[in-house]
């Protein structure tokens, strides 16, 4: 059930945006960081990951099916991508814009069963007040949360998170990636998400992938990750890895 | 923030559901009335009942009623229904791949485009298609517009054409094409000009069994096939990432539907000349009624888009009695303050 990614080259036209990329095997249930700075790669890694993006070269298998070869059904079915910048004017309720998501891959009448599974998808979430509001009246972390259910209710193997908490306040910011974490968890899903903020991938990720241009420079726990000396070059600062008082790890950087 | 019950979220869509159901059949029932009322109003002044005895029995009352009803209002009140489905499904469909509430065939351009078509067979005789005698001036205009809509599928895949650049673009179009027409009618002949004129006006008056036959074939073939994408044009609201993470084809998606909209707008206008507006109004309405759902949005569209022009065609009848007036002219009045009240409320949630 795990993802593995070996050789993957990605780009644009004759531009290559992704150099031999190779991520040891990820396992079912683990929340992975994508950390890099801005241009390192990280959007045209999930969009080779989900398919909107062919691959120059490499393989990327999950659960050992080929996902490059996959049908586009079957691979939506697998993948959930969750696109950065997430907002729309569309007039429809939370309840129609999840069932959407539900109803891309299955036939065209709505079936009890799939009300049923979202009725329950978004209660899970604590979603279900917010049920017959319309998208375009959400907040930011609302419109994230009801993105997050769309993922969530078709019970893929994997999703791909582009900057999730963009666009949150501190409290949304923790309970946005908070229930993300335990849901996934809870239903064996493989979570990859880009993150700006570090100290956030510190809180929340199992493991960590640093890239930069394109090329993977680190792979592996967030407290070796982050205390790497590369990590600050990566970005052009300086940074130092403590632990606070409480226990948890904290990225000090300067320019 | 109280949790609702899942059972209640599931019983709550379900009478949604119910209610919008009813919403179609109640304005189904309203377009029926109004294609009855279109047919018993016109020059002459019969009565509902001397009409509606002709329905039954067309010799009831003679050839002459025969004629007033089987061969003229009834095409008449049938092509008004039919264009105006036709407008108002591809200004639907034009708005949701496009991205903005603002596109139709009028104000992409297409409209100007069919006239200077139509034009161009009424002055110099010039036909894009060789020998096809009585029908050049509608083949002309249906071409033009199609090769119009060709134009926009292209400059849709253009990089960095986003939703407001479309607009512009149909203002570019529109332009282009009033000029060329202003030349056409500077060397056409005072018969040639009122021609002309009377076109660019809209008029269901060209109404004729055979278009009404073509119209309604090309309507029972596409509309299969427009709600069979339903689920994938609702996504394609969400925004196109997010559509395509979904398991939609966006860019396929896209071109199939443009090429299904360019058929439907091409042919509607070619019947009836420029009639603005139907395509704006007709979706704009539906979306207040029963949001974007296109399994609701699109058949609801359709049926008000027909609604408007039916009523429209009554409206044309009786502000002067024995005048009948070109609905482009009506379906302006109707449809620009629509227009100005989709900018208001756009730029509105746009601040807000």
């Amino acid at each position: 059930m795990s993802l593995e990614i070996e050789n993957l080259s990605a780009g644009y036209g004759a531009k290559t945006v992704l150099r031999d990329a190779s991520i040891e095997p990820i396992r079912p249930g683990s929340f992975v960081g994508l950390i890099g700075p801005n241009a390192a790669g990280k959007s045209t890694l999930f969009k080779t990951i989900s398919g909107a993006l062919r691959p120059k070269a490499g393989a990327i298998h999950l659960a050992g099916a080929d996902i490059v070869k996959m049908g586009r059904k079957r691979r939506a079915q697998a993948v959930a991508y969750m696109p950065q910048a997430y907002g729309c004017n569309a007039l429809l309720s939370v309840f129609e814009a999840v069932l959407l998501a539900l109803k891309q891959t299955s036939g065209w009448r709505v079936e009890a069963d799939q009300l049923n599974r979202v009725s329950q998808t978004l209660t899970t979430l604590r979603l279900s007040h917010l049920a017959d509001r319309g998208i375009s009246d959400l907040s930011g972390g609302q419109a994230q949360m009801v993105a997050v259910a769309q993922a969530l209710v078709r019970s893929p193997q994997l999703v791909l998170l582009d900057e999730p908490t963009s666009a949150l306040d501190l409290h949304h910011q923790l309970s946005v990636l908070g229930s993300v974490r335990n849901e996934m968890r809870a239903q064996g899903t493989i979570i990859i998400a880009a993150l700006h903020d570090l100290n956030l991938a510190a809180q929340f990720c199992d493991r960590l992938i640093l890239i930069r241009e394109g090329r993977v420079l680190a792979d592996g726990l967030p407290e070796d990750v982050l205390a790497l000396e590369a990590l600050g070059q990566t970005y052009c600062v300086t940074t130092s890895l403590e632990t606070t008082q409480r226990g948890s790890l904290f990225v000090d950087a300067t320019l | 923030m109280t949790d609702v019950p899942a059972e209640t979220l599931r019983l709550g869509y379900s009478s949604l559901t119910r209610k919008r159901m009813v919403t179609l059949l109640a304005v189904a029932l309203c377009l029926i009335l109004s294609f009855i009322l279109d047919t018993a109003t016109g020059p002459g002044g019969y009565s509902l009942q001397t009409i509606a005895e002709v329905l039954a029995d067309p010799y009831a009352h003679g050839a002459r009623l025969k004629v007033i009803v089987w061969d003229y209002r009834i095409p008449v009140a049938l092509t008004a229904v039919i264009v105006g489905a036709m407008l108002a499904v591809s200004g639907a469909q034009m708005q949701t791949i496009l991205n903005n509430p603002l596109a139709e065939p009028f104000t992409l351009g297409v409209s100007a485009a069919a006239s200077f078509g139509a034009a161009l067979a009424i002055v110099l005789g010039v036909s894009v298609i060789p020998a096809i005698g009585g029908l050049l001036v509608t083949v002309n205009s249906f071409v033009f517009a199609l090769g119009t809509c060709g134009i926009i599928l292209l400059a849709t895949r253009l990089k960095g054409v986003g939703a407001e650049t479309m607009i512009l673009f149909g203002i570019a179009i529109f332009f282009t094409f009033s000029a060329l027409l202003s030349l056409m009618q500077y060397m056409a002949s005072e018969d040639q000009l009122s021609r002309i004129v009377f076109w660019m006006m809209g008029s269901l008056s060209r109404a004729s069994w055979d278009k009404i036959a073509l119209g309604a074939v090309l309507l029972a073939v596409t509309i299969p096939f427009a709600l069979m994408r339903t689920w994938a044009m609702t996504a394609l609201r969400m925004g196109e990432a997010s559509a395509e993470s979904m398991g939609v084809d966006v860019a396929r998606l896209r071109i199939e539907m443009l090429i299904y909209i360019s058929l439907l707008a091409a042919t509607a206008v070619s019947f009836v000349g420029a009639v603005g507006f139907v395509g704006l109004v007709g979706p704009h309405i539906a979306r207040l009624l029963v949001g974007e759902d296109q399994r609701f949005f699109l058949p609801l569209s359709a049926l008000i888009g027909a609604l408007v022009m039916s009523l429209t065609s009554i409206i044309s009848k009786a502000v002067t009695p024995g005048v009948i007036y070109p609905i482009g002219i009506i379906t302006a009045l109707i449809g620009v303050p629509v227009f100005v009240s989709i900018i208001l409320t756009t730029r509105r949630e746009r601040l807000g």
